[in-house]
C-alpha cells in the first residue's frame, strides 16, 4: 500500500512536470497533442488512485509502558 | 532463642508472604508469643510489611512546607484538615512545579525511616484541581518560555506530501478514532504507524516520551502526530509534564499536536511544530481532501488544454502574419518589377538617350525663312530654313 502511495505521489509530481511543459519555453506545437494526451491519461490514473486508495494502519506491538 | 536466627509470622494479615527473618541480639531472650527485634530489624519488618500492603498508593492532599535541598531532594507535607504526611521525592521525579497550597495527587510508597519517622516516598506527583493545575501550568510555561522552548522561529513545517505518519495516542480513545476516520476519508495510500500509549494519568508522559524516542530513533516517519480527545483539565494535565514538553520540543521529526478541544492549551501544544485544535483538525491539516484534489486535477487539465489551445492559436496567428507578410513582399516584388520596367521604358524615352543615339531635335516653327534650333547630344545649332520638302517615309 505504501508503495502504491509512493507511486501516487510520483504520479502527481510527474503530472505537475507535464503540465508545466505547456507553460514553459520548451513548448513545441508539434509535441503538444501527444503531451496533452499523456497528461490527460496520467490525470485519469491519479483520479482513480485518489478515489480508491486506502491507508495502511499499523499498530506497533512495542510496549511503551516499560 | 538466643543469638540465633528466628522466624515469626507477621500479624499484618498476610500470613502467606509475611514471613520475616531477624536476628535476636546476644543476651536477649525472645518469648514464643512476642517477636523481639533490633530497631534496625523492626524498621525493616515494618517497611517490608508496608511495601507488601501498599506497594504503590495514591494520596490527594495539599502541599505544605515545600522545599528543595541541595538542588535534588524535595520535601513537603501532604495535608488535609486533620492530618499531615511528610513526603520525600527526588527533584528528577518532580515533573511539574509545586508550591505550598497546591492540591496534588502523589503516587508512592509509605516508609519508616531509620530514625523511626514515617515518610511517604513519592515516585510521581501531579497537580489536581483547576487552581493548582493553572498555577503549575503558568509557572512551567514561564520557565520554558524563558528558555526559548516555544520560540516560533524553531517551528518547522509539516513536509508534504506525506507517505508515512507516526501517531502517538491511545487506540481506544475517541480522539484517535476521529483522527483515523477523517484521515481515511480525506486521503489514501499513506502508512500510519501507531504507538499505543496512555494519554492521561501519571504514566502517560513517560509512555509518550518512549514513543517519541521510538519514532526518532527509527526516523522513518515524516511527522509525529500526538492525539488526544477532549477531557477535563486533570485528564489533559499530563501534556504539561516538563519532560514530555522538552521531548516534544527536541524531536528531530516535526510534531503536530491535536490535544483536547479548541479552548484547551497544553504546553505540548506550545512546544510542538504545528498545533491543531483537535485530533480531527490535525487530520485535516495533515492531509489534502481527495475530493478537492480530484476537482483541482480536473481544473488543471482544463486549464492546460486552454493553454495549449491558446498557444496553438497564437502560433496560427503568427503563421498568418508571416503569410501576409510574404504576400506583401511578393506583391511588392511584382510592383517593383513593374516599376523597374516603367523606369526602363521611361529611360528609353528620355530625349537625352535618343540624342545620344545620334538623333537631333528640331525646335522652332518650320517655315521657310524662319530660324530653327537643332539640338544634338553635344551641341545646339541655330539654322535658317531655306527649303521644305515632303519626305517619302518608306525610304
Amino acid at each position: 500500500m505504501a508503495e502504491e502511495k509512493k507511486k501516487l505521489n510520483d504520479k502527481i509530481a510527474e503530472l505537475d512536470k507535464k503540465v508545466e511543459w505547456f507553460y514553459s519555453d520548451d513548448f513545441k506545437l508539434e509535441q503538444a497533442v501527444e503531451k496533452y494526451k499523456e497528461a490527460a491519461a496520467l490525470a485519469k490514473d491519479i483520479e482513480k488512485d485518489l478515489t480508491e486508495l486506502k491507508n495502511e494502519i499499523e499498530v506497533l506491538s512495542e510496549d511503551f509502558t516499560k | 532463642m538466643v543469638g540465633k536466627e528466628s522466624v515469626a509470622m507477621c500479624s499484618a494479615g498476610h500470613e502467606d508472604l509475611a514471613r520475616v527473618t531477624w536476628n535476636v541480639p546476644e543476651g536477649h531472650v525472645a518469648t514464643d508469643s512476642l517477636p523481639t527485634f533490633t530497631p534496625t530489624d523492626f524498621v525493616a519488618v515494618i517497611n517490608q510489611t508496608l511495601e507488601y500492603a501498599y506497594p504503590s498508593v495514591m494520596i490527594v492532599g495539599e502541599v505544605a512546607s515545600f522545599k528543595v535541598n541541595q538542588g535534588k531532594w524535595v520535601f513537603f507535607d501532604l495535608k488535609d484538615e486533620e492530618t499531615s504526611i511528610p513526603c520525600f521525592m527526588t527533584l528528577w521525579a518532580m515533573r511539574q512545579p509545586l508550591e505550598d497550597g497546591m492540591k496534588v495527587m502523589v503516587r508512592g510508597t509509605p516508609k519508616m525511616t531509620k530514625w523511626g519517622k514515617f515518610s511517604f516516598t513519592v515516585t510521581a506527583v501531579q497537580p489536581v484541581g483547576e487552581g493548582s493545575l493553572k498555577k503549575a501550568y503558568e509557572m512551567l510555561k514561564k520557565k520554558l518560555a524563558d528558555e526559548g522552548l516555544f520560540d516560533p522561529a524553531k517551528k518547522r513545517e509539516i513536509p508534504k506530501p506525506l507517505d508515512k505518519i507516526g501517531v502517538i495516542s491511545s487506540t481506544g480513545a475517541a480522539g484517535y478514532a476521529d483522527f483515523i476516520k477523517i484521515v481515511n476519508a480525506r486521503w489514501g495510500g499513506m502508512k500510519i504507524v501507531v504507538a499505543n500509549t496512555q494519554v492521561q494519568g501519571m504514566d502517560a508522559p513517560d509512555q509518550i516520551i518512549r514513543a517519541l524516542n521510538y519514532f526518532n530513533e527509527r526516523n522513518d516517519v515524516q511527522v509525529i502526530a500526538i492525539m488526544r480527545g477532549g477531557g477535563s483539565k486533570d485528564d489533559l494535565s499530563c501534556f504539561n509534564d516538563e519532560k514530555l514538553v522538552r521531548a516534544v520540543a527536541a524531536s528531530k521529526i516535526p510534531v503536530i499536536c491535536g490535544i483536547g478541544h479548541e479552548v484547551d492549551e497544553s504546553l505540548c501544544d506550545l512546544a510542538c511544530d504545528v498545533r491543531a485544535s483537535t485530533p480531527s483538525n490535525a487530520a485535516e491539516m495533515l492531509t489534502p481532501d481527495r475530493k478537492a484534489e480530484i476537482a483541482k486535477l480536473k481544473r488543471t487539465m482544463l486549464q492546460t488544454r486552454q493553454a495549449a489551445v491558446q498557444k496553438i492559436d497564437a502560433f496560427n496567428v503568427r503563421k498568418n502574419i508571416i503569410d501576409v507578410l510574404k504576400n506583401i513582399k511578393r506583391e511588392f516584388a511584382v510592383k517593383e518589377d513593374y516599376v523597374k520596367q516603367k523606369i526602363t521604358m521611361l529611360e528609353a524615352l528620355n530625349p537625352e538617350v535618343i540624342l545620344k543615339q545620334g538623333y537631333a531635335i528640331l525646335q522652332g516653327e518650320i517655315k521657310v525663312g524662319n530660324e530653327a534650333k537643332i539640338i544634338t547630344f553635344n551641341s545646339e545649332i541655330i539654322t535658317l530654313i531655306k527649303e521644305i520638302k515632303e519626305r517619302n517615309q518608306n525610304g
